[in-house]
């Protein structure tokens, strides 16, 4: 049975009078919530993992997605596939680890028996079943489907009905991941060790909309700016204040279509794979600089800025947050109910990197990210509260309305860094999804 | 190397209980100079496989903090503008269980359990965080100084806590 897809819109705009409304019951409505988990996350493709986390034949890592447990695995064929954890016999997990390596999955319950592509070796019993119950396949573990760019692979719930993950992303979203590869000459970046795995009491596109808003920098992260000015107290390299006063001089904030949006800014934080600060010392400038002159010579000068110096906050819709900032971080946000939601969060790195890059990396990440970073924090304060006011304020429309742009299709829009274009594009993905006039089918 | 300069469980213990009282009482600035100056905070990721011996250069933690940061942390917490602590939450820091279990080289090796309580304004439960501290404890002159405090959470996510941005 099809889901009912949204009678009336949420969303209300008007580019004559330069207002774009959201109705705040799409944060606070678990009628709103159920519907989205039908028909967007049912339809969307959504990350899933790195292939950098199951480099060898057997490795496997067990994730949450959407609510599905899967199993993300390479097998022993050397292909990667993702199936439902889950035994087809009684329901039991077929495994109980996180991550690992197996040559099987055993169901602990009545000890049925699954390969590394989640097809039945064994029912451990000799008797009772016919010799060709399994011959559908039935009794396999079930599949997911899914596809794989630039490392990242995504699953989709709509199976072979979904566009291709390719055009799904699109030209935009896959120059910018192709940008991110290039930070290792061999396009080889990997998910370093360590995971982020915390929480905030907010509807999950409050996060969305805070993952790439350069609007609340300068009132959220007041603080972490001023321990930034403090360090670079004596170095010439960076003016904190000064830059940030200059804010909307570079980069702008995008609508790239399908609802996916990035933020591209300047923010004096440093990047360890092009953007060198003094505080990091000389022997990494010299690794920076000769990346730098290997990446003019790849891609030309423009190109070659754009990855070492751009911070890009990107989010793939609906729940994914790629930021190639300070650090290169996988961030998803999973929905668990309208006013809930789980963050788990990986650091990226070129594998070729030098240990001293690597290790300022990882410093950088958690000096502003995570549960206990001087910037993720306050924006988890900010979201708390929001939801609160949401959940018991009159006041029934949220204000999306900063740089809305005259454009025919605001899914592909750009405005000035500290406005709302590129969220609006998210909104009006959303809204069509939601009324059904955008399928995300072939 | 003699054992002279080592520290007692009973110095240990009391030095561990002003740090937690100074830590319940929002006084950062005394506690960021518990601190030596080459000294390191840390609290490992509640994935990691090797807690003690992981490597901050190598993987990703919660908290992996140098002096700068240690200092940062104490100053910025104590800012009205550091939303996700105004108003300062209520907390309690029980460290039980302290023994020495080393020392080396003028540096006392000293384990300890903790559970951290807090009630904040963000969250209507009190939330928790409990596990093992490793402490690497020195002498400057006749005041203990801590060389580096490795906090091991008990804990498999911050799913149930949200964050973490009080100190442990």
């Amino acid at each position: 049975m099809d889901t009912q897809t949204l009678a009336k819109s949420l969303i209300d705009v008007d580019q004559k009078k330069k207002y774009f409304r959201i109705h705040r019951s799409a944060y606070k409505s678990e009628e709103v919530f159920q519907k989205e988990m039908e028909l967007i996350f049912n339809k969307c493709w959504l990350y899933l993992g790195h292939r950098t986390e199951i480099p060898n034949k057997g490795d496997f890592v067990v994730r949450n997605v959407a609510g599905r447990n899967l199993i993300f695995q390479h097998t022993r064929k050397g292909e990667i596939v993702a199936f439902y954890n889950a035994c087809t016999h009684r329901g039991a997990a077929v495994c109980w680890d996180k991550k690992g390596n197996t040559k099987v999955h055993s169901c602990r319950y009545h000890g049925w028996v699954f390969d590394t592509e989640g097809k039945l070796k064994s029912m451990n019993t000799e008797s009772g079943y016919s010799d060709d119950i399994n011959d559908d396949g039935h009794l396999d573990l079930p599949t997911a489907r899914i596809e794989e760019y630039a490392g990242l692979y995504f699953v989709n719930f709509n199976g072979d009905k979904a566009i291709s993950l390719h055009d799904y992303l699109g030209d935009y979203v896959r120059g910018v991941l192709d940008a991110i590869q290039l930070q290792s000459p061999s396009r080889d970046m990997v998910i370093l060790p360590g995971e982020h795995a915390y929480s905030i009491n907010a509807n999950y596109k409050l996060l969305v909309e805070n993952s790439a808003d350069g609007y609340h920098l300068g009132p959220v992260h007041q603080t972490y700016l001023e321990f930034l000015q403090e360090r670079y107290e004596g170095s010439k390299d960076a003016d904190v204040h000064g830059t940030m006063s200059n804010y909307t001089a570079k980069g702008g904030a995008k609508a790239v279509g399908n609802g996916h949006y990035i933020l591209e800014s300047n923010v004096p934080t440093g990047r360890p794979v092009g953007y060198w600060i003094a505080p990091w010392g000389p022997e990494a400038k010299k690794e920076i600089e000769a990346t730098r002159a290997r990446l003019e010579k790849e891609v030309g000068f423009d190109q070659m800025e754009y990855i070492c110096e751009m911070q890009k906050n990107m989010v793939i819709f609906p729940n994914l947050v790629i930021n190639d900032i300070l650090a290169t971080t996988i961030r998803t946000i999973e929905p668990t109910s309208a006013g809930t939601m789980k963050v788990n969060a990986w650091c990226l790195a070129p594998r070729e990197e030098s240990d001293l890059l690597k290790s300022i990396r990882l410093d950088n990440f958690v000096s502003f990210l995570g549960p206990a970073g001087f910037g993720s924090p306050d924006d988890g304060s900010m979201l708390n509260s929001a939801q609160r006011a949401i959940n018991a304020a009159p006041t029934e429309w949220t204000e999306l309305s900063k740089e809305l742009q005259d454009v025919d299709d605001l899914r592909v829009a750009t405005g000035l860094p500290d406005g709302e274009t590129h969220m609006q594009g998210y909104w009006t993905q959303w809204d069509l999804v939601m009324r059904g006039i955008e399928t995300l089918e072939k | 190397m003699s054992n002279s300069g080592a520290i007692s469980r009973a110095e240990a213990e009391e030095f561990l209980y002003h740090e937690a009282e100074l830590l319940d009482d929002w006084r950062l600035q005394e506690w960021k100079d518990l601190y030596a100056d080459d000294s390191r905070y840390e609290v490992t990721s509640t994935d990691c496989e090797d807690p003690l011996s992981a490597d901050p250069a190598k993987a990703l933690f919660l908290v992996a903090d140098k002096k700068d940061r240690i200092d940062g942390r104490a100053n910025r917490l104590l800012k009205s503008k550091a939303h996700a602590e105004y108003p300062l939450s209520k907390v309690r820091h029980l460290y039980t269980n302290v023994r020495v279990v080393g020392h080396e080289e003028g540096v006392t090796k000293v384990r300890a359990n903790f559970l951290v309580l807090r009630s904040g304004y963000d969250r209507e439960q009190t939330t928790q965080y409990m596990g093992e501290f490793h402490y690497s404890l020195i002498r400057e002159g006749d005041a203990i100084r801590i060389r580096s405090k490795r906090g091991v959470l008990d804990l498999n996510s911050l799913y149930n806590q949200g964050q973490m941005a009080i100190i442990l």
